[in-house]
């Protein structure tokens, strides 16, 4: 059942909406209509909905408070969202609304009874209590823990689409009101590509609801003019429903709209956001009904809904005023104007106001408010010359109350940017101190309230963005801004509720406590309070708590600081911030040939590689027979992921030699040499093949992981030597496979004659040149899997032909295709170790039984002098390899330890049961004085259990290597 | 409710409490200065008033109390590490926390939430092992989980298999915790203060005197105050002020960023690290997702936040949460820290006679905060490098004898 | 997002790019002290101010010495390696 469209104020009124199309929406499962244009909130005023939701400690009922989201009173979930600000969310058809953090319902929230048991739970309480004795807060916890947090997050809620856009001007504005569009005009006249960024529907800011004069016709018509002008401007963009939510380094503005993330290069940025209304802190201060003065403009002017039918408007300034006639343009009854101060000017709208009849009451404020659910009277109280409260007068009814007392700077993202404030005591008021270098700030967030003056402040900001200037300090003297701001708008009730910090349940006794426990620093006292910690980050509270401590500790304003203010301005979702997520996949060339086959696919640093062919269940078996048919046959693997390195001039083989640990300045051209690399620290950081081609060309092989890094390194190595070298990361370039067995050569032979691949013509280690299957290719003979074997690398575009051409090929020796896990088996029964498998952070050469492969006489290598002087010292482990002496027991797990006793003496690195030699063989990290063949010790299995191994020769498989030197 | 709460609103209100009570005006000399008023500083005055007697002890900071690392950490306390004398340092603190509460007569919120460190590959599932394997040897509760127990532990993870970065199990360290940071450094520093100590904020130190290759004191912008033994404890600062008092780090400075989120209800209990996809996460008392990633690119000295450590840091939790693609981020923040080249703490005696260092935190210190307190403050009243931080002496990268925690090197909190 | 200006590339958002930390003089390997060598190995000035450090474009793959300011973030310059250490070819010694 819908309910009638409650009818909205007329003529000047509800620039935002669109009276003709109703919109219904659901709130707490009942079904309301709204207007188009509507925010949540506004909708809900219309039909007289006041409370919106529960606080979050005493669970109070709370209604709109500054109608810009400026507060967690306006936090509903909306749909599967939760804590949505309903001040910032506009309706539509079927919106499903629910209130949050209450237990039962809005009207009916069980958990407030905790408002009664408030001077049980004073500032901090937690800190103190729940932990005695004994284990009482493994009780407490649980209960508390649920008490936790506003909105409830639903695991079902699908993950929506996101994603980001790139924008790019001279000039950024963020803010479109009377400073923002001044500031844009001025800084595109020349030429400069100008954004506005307003997180209204329209932009005109203040100049859309606020009275600037007695008429009430100044506003909009400022905002036509200056509409007008930006329209007929050519470089000028506007991006309206969008928040600047963060400003960093160089210009980087981060915008969000809607699902998507802007992000935009500035050249500079004009930060003309305005500013933040505060409220007044008294008793109860915080009964819905009770709203900030802009928040009611904003009702009646953006959306045609009244704030209530008799209001009590509680100002210090001209504002108060404003909204008083804007009340009666209204037909909204005003009981009372209480003003703060002793002798208020007359202004034009006082003076309105007074002929108009309505009951100004000067050097006045609010002892209490009265009522629960929704705010009916005031209870009113005298003020004295120093804005103290005296002695309390009587009760006025009201069923709404308007707080004019004064602003803050908007000035989030300046902060953000590494800019600052200070407290000018006179003008009660954060004035701009520092701006971040291409930042410029305008009209009202720059301390220039008033109309005129506002407007030509954004002119000076616009012009000097616009001409690139670098932004200094300035402002139009703004005498007025004394006028606005209240100095102490605080009139703290010791034994009742009077907020300063709505959204975290903050009363002035709790941060008067704070202070007399010692949490002095305004720091402190926000992490001891929670000041400021909540939903809006101190948006309301933290000027009014400033004031506070500084007449508490006697200080200036400015003495006490400020709290640091952090992005984003307003929250994001993480979805726009994770956007589409890229995660891209390297795939080789031959990736589909291996999904034909069946093969189960693992990751390898980005790229994808087959593990092994076949179903998952019987991975074992088919590993197993990978390897057999490998060892007795011809096997075929795709390499491709390997990095490959093309290194060619004069300097080649300096750069090599100087790179990796061996010697390579000799190395004979059409050979291969083995690789290894260490860091400046002397660890071992990757391996691989040197192929010498020409005397001028080496062509290097890396390990998968470690091909980037390698490439890197060599390129900043050179950097500094400058050798005649080019140096060329080929590894995507290249597409390679591994064809071993015993029946390689036969095969091979069907498909390349331009190579002698003959024993004596192509042997172990050699490397060549030469087609196969008509492919241009590089041929290396080497051994990984310790079988007669030849690695061919081919123009990656080819790497799928290449496959096919050798598969047909040895079709005849049963060619099977293996992964890398039965490449994992092979190479460990030849005792080949894996980089970073099996060797870690600190492995040495040394350590890892490679000194084989140092050059001892080399005069440099990267990590020559590191390896040196650990050498020197004795050496406490190597790795080492080993059999289980007992063929039967279970086979350890890669990274089960090596035991003397209780003590942990080592670790296992690879383990496999050889299908080739039918028992257990491995590599393990052992102290070195047991390395040496036929020692023995233990590994502890994951389960406790404790095997015996001995320390044996590698290789297992063919100790003398004569399969792959075949 | 509790006794207490009823006890001190009986009260009326709890402002007879005094936690901080003003300090008087800095002496000329003390027999220690500490500089640094986060929680190792102060937990080192503490042990050494109440383990050594030593009480004239002074603490200094150039900001607030805790309002370095202490304050901007993501309070994950754990002792699931690789190596002997890694776990055995760990797991002192851990055992020292778990009393804390009590001993310092403040609920520090020491919540036991079970902590995977996710792997997404063969390696980080063969170190989880690795560290399982030490770990249950030396009686710390860990162990490696495949897919499915790790969805058991934590059923809002996204197991599937078709992500990119699918989680193919997990090293699982049950006794894994959180902490109100905050409270622990206000804890130690309250009762430090009680039993002698003073802590001075907001004083800055400008250099450090050192005479014939001894520490006498530092200047400060209140003049000069003389003391045997100086003790930094100042993460994130220590080159510069082991700088002042001549000595050279192997330490960068490095900002760590991390990020909460709105305060929502309470779905996630278990704390959850992936080092393959740089991200740790937990949902605090408050409700709010607390997450962190890897350290900045590169070194600076600044706390500004960026937005692609953000974007990165989203990008990756909604790969592990993808539910959480409508849940709001509220607040990032950073901290500077220590990096060492072996993932290691600095900690102990230095080349400078009765001149000490607790430096080299990383991105790991607030879980050391006790041990590391307790230990220096041996170290300090001994001047002896105790045994338990033997592995930890700065002289270890003179001859390249760095900690094996290097091995394992990933996303460490 | 901070940018670098490349010598090589232009004007590029931080992001593209890789720190590879301080330029530092490698003390002669054949002579100096095993301290001095490890102090080189491992110990970082890592100064609150103007510091001189290695960068990688890395789609280009192109290092370059970029003089940076560690508390402002401010980059000051950056050059070529050739124009930072001129034009004679360096020795590993």
């Amino acid at each position: 059942m819908s309910h009638p469209v409650t009818p909205r104020l007329g003529d000047g009124f509800g620039l935002f909406i669109d009276r003709n199309k109703p919109v219904s929406f659901r709130f707490d499962g009942k079904t309301f209509t709204g207007l188009d244009g509507d925010v949540i909130t506004s909708a809900l005023a219309g039909v007289g909905t006041t409370m919106i939701s529960r606080s979050f400690k005493y669970h109070r009922p709370r209604g709109l408070l500054s109608l810009a989201g400026h507060d967690a009173n306006s936090i509903v979930k909306v749909g599967k969202e939760p804590n949505v600000f309903a001040d910032l969310t506009p309706i539509s058809e079927g919106l499903d609304v629910h209130s949050v953090n209450t237990a039962g319902s809005l009207n009916n929230d069980r958990m407030a009874i905790l408002d009664l048991f408030g001077r049980f739970l004073p500032v901090g309480f937690y800190y103190r209590s729940f932990f005695k004795p004994g284990k009482a807060w493994k009780f407490w916890e649980p209960l508390i823990r649920r008490m936790a947090g506003l909105g409830v997050i639903d695991p079902d809620t699908p993950h929506g689409y996101f994603d980001k856009a790139y924008g790019f001007y001279d000039v950024v504005v963020v803010g479109g009101g009377h400073g923002g569009m001044n500031a844009a005009i001025e800084a595109a006249r020349d030429g400069a590509s100008v954004l506005i960024i307003e997180e209204a529907p329209l932009l005109g800011g203040a100049l859309n609801y606020m009275r600037l004069d007695a008429d009430g016709t100044q506003g909009m018509a400022i905002c036509r003019e200056l509409l007008s002008e930006i329209e007929s401007s050519a470089n000028i963009e506007i991006m309206t429903n969008t928040t600047a939510t963060g400003l960093f380094t160089d210009g980087w503005v981060a915008a969000v709209r809607g699902n998507r993330l802007y992000k935009i290069r500035a050249g500079a940025v004009v930060v003309a956001a305005g500013a933040v209304e505060q409220p007044a802190v008294f008793r109860n201060n915080d009964r819905p009904g009770i709203m900030l003065a802009s928040a009611a403009s904003r009702l009646m002017r953006l959306y045609g809904v009244t704030p209530g039918s008799n209001g009590i408007i509680l100002t210090a300034n001209d504002d108060g005023y404003g909204l008083a006639l804007d009340c009666l343009d209204a037909g909204v009854a005003v009981t009372a104007i209480l003003d703060l101060r002793t002798s208020p000017p007359d202004t034009p709208m006082r003076l309105k106001a007074k002929s108009a009849h309505i009951t100004i009451h000067d050097a006045a404020g609010i002892a209490k408010a009265l009522g629960k659910c929704r705010v009916n009277g005031v209870v009113i109280s005298n003020i004295d010359e120093d804005g103290a409260w005296t002695t309390v007068g009587k009760t006025l009814p009201c069923d709404f109350v308007a707080m004019a007392v004064g602003y803050t700077p908007n000035g989030a993202l300046i902060w953000q940017g590494g800019g600052w404030f200070n407290y000018d005591s006179d003008a009660a008021y954060h004035m701009v101190s520092s701006l971040p270098t291409g930042v410029h700030a305008a009209g009202m967030v720059n301390g220039v309230f008033e109309p005129g003056l506002c407007a030509a402040d954004g002119r000076r900001a616009g012009a000097s963005a616009g001409a690139g200037n670098p932004s200094t300090v300035e402002r139009l003297d703004d005498s007025s801004l004394g006028r606005v701001n209240h100095p102490y708008p605080v009139f703290s009730h010791p034994k009742a509720k009077d907020f300063v910090d709505f959204d975290e349940d903050l009363q002035t006794k709790d941060l008067i406590n704070g202070l007399s426990q010692g949490y002095r620093d305004v720091q402190l006292l926000k992490r001891f309070s929670t000041l400021g910690m909540g939903p809006s980050q101190g948006r309301h509270s933290n000027v009014n708590a400033i004031r506070l401590i500084a007449r508490i500790e006697g200080k200036a304003e400015d003495e006490v600081g400020a709290t640091t203010t952090r992005p984003p301005y307003r929250t994001e979702k993480m979805g726009v911030l994770a956007g589409r997520s890229f995660e891209p996949i390297r795939r080789t060339a031959m990736h589909h040939r291996h999904i034909e086959a069946g093969a189960q696919m693992m990751p390898a640093g980005a790229w994808m590689r087959p593990a092994y062919y076949g179903p998952k269940e019987n991975a074992k078996a088919l590993i197993a027979e990978e390897v057999m048919g490998c060892r007795g046959n011809l096997g075929l693997i795709d390499v491709s992921t390997l990095g490959g390195l093309d290194v060619r001039g004069p300097d080649a083989a300096e750069l090599v030699n100087r790179m990796y640990t061996w010697a390579y300045a000799n190395q004979d051209v059409g050979r291969g040499r083995y690789l290894l690399m260490t860091e400046e620290a002397g660890v071992v950081i990757d391996d691989g093949v040197a192929c010498r081609f020409a005397d001028d060309h080496f062509y290097l092989t890396a390990t998968t992981s470690g091909v980037d890094g390698v490439y890197r390194q060599m390129l900043l190595w050179n950097a500094q030597w400058r050798l005649n070298v080019d140096i060329t990361n080929v590894t995507g370039a290249y597409a390679g496979v591994n064809i071993a067995g015993p029946n390689a050569r036969k095969a091979l032979a069907k498909v390349c004659d331009d190579v002698d691949i003959s024993a004596d013509g192509f042997p172990y280690m050699g490397v060549r040149q030469g087609t196969v299957a008509g492919i241009p290719a590089r041929l290396l003979r080497v051994g990984f899997v310790g079988e007669l074997g030849y690695e061919i690398h081919v123009p990656a575009h080819h790497g799928e032909a290449l496959w096919d051409a050798l598969m047909q090929a040895g079709a005849e020796f049963s060619i099977r295709p293996f992964g890398v896990e039965a490449q994992r088996v092979m190479r460990l029964e030849k005792g080949h170790i894996i980089i970073g498998q099996d060797t870690d952070g600190l492995t040495t050469p040394f350590e890892a039984d490679m000194g084989w492969a140092v050059a001892k006489k080399k005069p440099f290598y990267i990590g020559k002098r590191s390896v040196d002087i650990q050498n020197a010292s004795p050496a406490h482990r190597r790795l080492i390899g080993f059999r289980l002496t007992d063929k039967s027991a279970p086979c350890p797990e890669e990274c089960h330890l090596v035991m003397d006793g209780e003590t942990i003496t080592g670790r296992v690195t690879s383990a496999v049961r050889s299908p080739s030699l039918d028992e257990v063989v491995g590599l393990a990290y052992v102290p070195v004085a047991i390395a040496e063949a036929g020692g023995t010790f233990t590994i502890k299995l994951g389960d406790g259990q404790r095997v015996e191994a001995q320390v044996s020769p590698i290789p297992f498989y063919d100790p003398d290597n004569k399969r792959q030197e075949l | 409710m509790p006794f207490t709460l009823i006890k001190n609103g009986l009260k009326n209100n709890a402002s007879d409490i005094v936690d901080f009570p003003r300090q008087p005006d800095l002496k000329s000399s003390y027999d220690v200065i500490i500089v640094g008023a986060g929680g190792h500083g102060c937990a080192a005055a503490y042990y050494l008033a109440r383990d050594w007697g030593i009480k004239n002890v002074c603490v200094i900071d150039k900001g607030y109390l805790g309002g370095g690392n202490t304050a901007r950490n993501t309070a994950i306390i754990r002792s699931n590490y690789l190596t002997a004398e890694g776990v055995a340092f760990y797991k002192e603190s851990m055992d020292l926390f778990k009393e804390l509460d009590r001993e310092l007569d403040i609920n520090l919120m020491y919540s036991e939430r079970g902590h995977l460190t996710l792997a997404h590959n063969d390696a980080s599932i063969r170190t989880s092992r690795w560290r399982a394997e030490v770990n249950k040897q030396l009686g710390v509760d860990s162990e490696l989980l495949y897919t499915d127990d790790v969805a058991r532990v934590c059923p809002q993870l996204n197991v599937s298999q078709d992500v990119r970065y699918p989680i193919l199990g997990a090293l699982y360290h049950p006794p894994g915790a959180i902490a109100r940071h905050d409270a622990v450094a206000w804890g130690y520093a309250r009762d430090a203060i009680r039993m002698g100590a003073e802590v001075h904020q907001k004083t800055p130190v400008t250099d450090v005197i050192v005479e014939g290759g001894r520490v006498k004191g530092i200047q400060t912008d209140k003049g000069p105050v003389y003391a045997d033994k100086v003790l930094q404890a100042v993460a994130g600062s220590s080159s510069l002020l082991a700088g002042m008092a001549g000595l050279e780090l192997p330490i960068r400075t490095i900002p760590l960023q991390a990020c909460v989120s709105q305060p929502y209800k309470p779905i996630l209990d278990t704390i959850i690290v992936s080092g393959s996809l740089h991200i740790y996460v937990s949902q605090s008392s408050r409700g709010e997702f607390v997450m962190g990633g890897s350290t900045d690119p590169y070194p600076l000295y600044s706390t500004r936040s960026t937005l692609d450590f953000k974007e990165g840091l989203m990008s990756h939790m909604l790969e592990l949460f993808p539910f959480l693609s409508e849940a709001r981020i509220m607040r990032q923040w950073a901290g500077m820290a220590d990096m060492s080249p072996d993932f290691s703490p600095i900690m102990g005696l230095t080349p400078i006679e009765n001149y000490y260092i607790d430096a080299g935190w990383g991105t790991w210190g607030f879980k050391a905060t006790p041990v590391s307190g307790k230990r220096m403050a041996e170290c300090v009243a001994t001047n002896k490098q105790p045994a338990l931080l033997e592995p930890f002496r700065l002289s270890r990268f003179d001859n390249f004898t760095l900690t094996a925690e290097k091995g394992a090197a990933s996303v460490g909190h | 997002m901070k940018i670098m200006p490349c010598p090589l590339n232009g004007p590029r958002n931080i992001s593209e790019f890789v720190c590879g930390g301080d330029v530092k003089e490698m003390p002669n390997p054949e002579s100096c002290s095993d301290l001095e060598w490890a102090n080189y190995v491992f110990i970082h000035k890592n100064p609150a101010g103007v510091v001189d450090e290695w960068w990688c474009h890395t789609p280009t793959a192109y290092w370059f010495v970029a003089r940076r300011n560690t508390v402002t973030e401010e980059i000051l310059e950056t050059f070529t390696a050739q124009q930072y250490f001129g034009a004679s070819q360096g020795e590993p010694a």
